[in-house]
């Protein structure tokens, strides 16, 4: 009986290593963590269903032996612990609620304000690339650069990809959410997109291209903006965050 | 964020006296495969709330990111069990408690991870006879000192080596600290249920060793659920505006990011990435925050209080929280 018992717990446990593999296999755990995860996830997940595999096999060498008196091995814990139960719940959570990855729901929560860099980024690669069409950058870049390194932005036209955050009055921002180690951390980096006459709908993924704009002043700072020429509808990417 | 609890319960009134285990263990079978095939179809519409859907986000978030650093935890203290005689700790370190606790707390610097990894590391130490204050000392200082934690610190506040050496010196002290205090009011020991060394003498090594991993798995990872469903929440709840109307008195500013390392149980891998953007804040309040998290936070209680005990734990993080406050502004005053 014993050991059926402590196959609910092997059970328990292949079901979260094969969840934490399926995640890293499927690309799924981007929407969780950073990419730099995935081999630890991986890890994690076999030698989680490694385990769970020696324990059944340890059980059922148990049971031969039982007759001979060997069965209870002194280590008194054959039940799987009550606190254990709770593993189902994030199971639980990813195949029924499958969490996407943060959007404009998150983002609205946040300020659009691009706080000061301690240490800047150099964006002196800009200034000496002075022709050519809009400069791809990334919405972390832009939202930072946008209004701490105005001199060398201004009159110039850039290319933006990230999902709609609708503001107040029909404005909408382009966002991207930026992790430093998991969505515990995230911060949204937000661009106020001027010059167009209806916001697409919130959390539609877009490209944008436009010229830098004054950024705007708020009670608690400054918000980039761009003034938008073309947006046009792009699928989601692989990776939500920058 | 009713439903899943809702499962737990289920899972929980199965019945418990022998002879229903091979019923638990269908039944189990029977709702996971069930849910994995038609989970999302009988809960379709049932989770749409975006609040909802962000609180999911960000539980299942904390939880994948702290998972493989807890398997690394159970993974060496299940090593430490088996394969690490006792002899060994009484040879490492000094015999008089009060030499061993700066000697552990130093020797924080070889575990690289996070703080998931050190609760269960330091029960095993414990287990294998090393005074609970030394352990308490290692506790404390492992998640903050070691390499992985410094070199991201490094890497988030470039060109400042001082914040490096400040946090270093900081966590060093405080888990120094709390372990001498552990000795002197030597009360600690009636609270906490210090793990039993539960393997049998004779078994083999490597019986020992599945079996203390499996056990280790097993509580501390119900606990890991419980400490990312509470971080999640204070996530969703708390607004990261109100940090601004804060930030310009420095005693109310340390307090205010203290309690936020607390709250939002960043892991300690990340934590300076996080301090470093807090830029409205003071050097110290931001020295608070990264000296805070490795040692108390929401995940890290409910982890404690499933390793020694409720009573352990409810005692335990209030007291690191204040010496941690007290040392940050001390450190902070003296080198930033």
């Amino acid at each position: 009986m014993v050991a059926v018992k402590r196959n609910v717990a092997g059970l328990v446990i292949v079901f979260v290593g094969a969840a934490v593999v399926q995640l890293a296999v499927s690309n799924t755990y981007l929407r969780y963590v950073k990419p730099g995860m995935r081999w630890m996830l991986l890890a994690a997940g076999i030698i989680l269903i490694a385990l769970a595999v020696a324990d059944v096999l340890a059980d059922t060498r148990k049971k031969d032996e039982h007759d001979h008196g060997l069965a209870d091995d002194g280590h008194g814990h054959h039940g799987l612990p009550r606190a254990a139960w709770l593993l189902l719940i994030p199971i639980f959570a990813l195949l029924v609620v499958d969490p996407p990855a943060l959007g404009a729901a998150a983002a609205e929560r946040q300020s659009p304000v691009a706080s000061k860099p301690i240490q800047p980024k150099s964006n002196s690669w800009l200034a000496d690339n002075p022709s050519g069409g809009p400069v791809q950058l990334p919405v972390r870049d832009y939202s930072v650069w946008a209004v701490w390194e105005k001199e060398s932005m201004k009159g110039r036209s850039f290319e933006l990809s990230g999902f709609v955050t609708p503001g107040k009055n029909g404005s909408w921002y382009i966002t991207r959410m930026g992790l430093n180690c998991c969505v515990a951390d995230a911060t949204a980096f937000m661009v106020e997109a001027r010059g167009q006459s209806t916001a697409p709908a919130k959390n539609q993924w877009v490209k944008v291209t436009g010229e830098w704009a004054e950024p705007t002043k708020r009670a608690d700072g400054d918000v980039a903006a761009l003034t938008v020429t073309s947006v046009s509808p792009i699928p989601t990417p692989a990776n939500q965050y920058e | 964020m009713s439903a899943p609890v809702g499962v737990a319960e289920k899972a929980e009134k199965t019945p418990k006296e022998p002879l229903g285990s091979s019923v638990v263990f269908t039944l189990t079978l029977v709702l996971l495969v069930g849910l994995a095939l038609f989970g999302r179809r009988i809960f379709a519409g049932a989770f749409t709330d975006e609040t909802i859907r962000t609180w999911a986000t960000m539980f299942v978030g904390v939880t994948v990111q702290a998972l493989p650093f807890l398997v690394l935890g159970v993974l060496l203290s299940a090593a430490l069990t088996a394969f690490v005689p006792a002899s060994f700790f009484a040879k490492a370190l000094p015999k008089h408690p009060a030499l061993a606790v700066p000697v552990a707390s130093a020797s924080g610097v070889i575990l690289p991870g996070c703080e998931c990894a050190s609760v269960p590391v330091s029960a095993a130490l414990m287990a294998r006879g090393v005074t609970p204050a030394a352990a308490i000392a290692f506790l404390l200082s492992a998640p903050a000192i070691n390499p992985v934690v410094l070199a991201s610190t490094a890497v988030a506040f470039p060109g400042q080596p001082k914040v490096v050496v400040a946090r270093a010196v900081a966590s060093m002290a405080i888990s120094m600290i709390i372990g001498w205090l552990w000795l002197m009011t030597g009360k600690g020991g009636s609270w906490m249920r210090i793990p039993k060394n539960r393997h049998a003498e004779g078994t083999g090594k490597l019986e020992v060793f599945r079996s203390s991993m499996l056990h280790d798995f097993l509580h501390a990872g119900g606990f890991l659920v419980v400490g990312a469903a509470a971080a999640a929440t204070l996530n969703v709840i708390v607004p990261r505006a109100w940090l601004d109307h804060v930030a310009s008195n420095l005693l109310l500013s340390v307090l205010v990011l203290g309690l936020l390392a607390v709250l939002l149980a960043i892991c300690s891998e990340a934590d300076a990435f996080v301090a470093a953007s807090l830029s409205q804040f003071s050097m110290t309040a931001r020295l608070a925050f990264m000296v805070v998290g490795p040692i108390v936070d929401v995940k890290l209680i409910a982890l404690q209080a499933g390793t020694f005990g409720p009573k352990f734990a409810i005692r335990f993080a209030p007291a690191t929280f204040a010496i941690a406050i007290l040392v940050s502004l001390g450190v902070g005053w003296w080198l930033l």
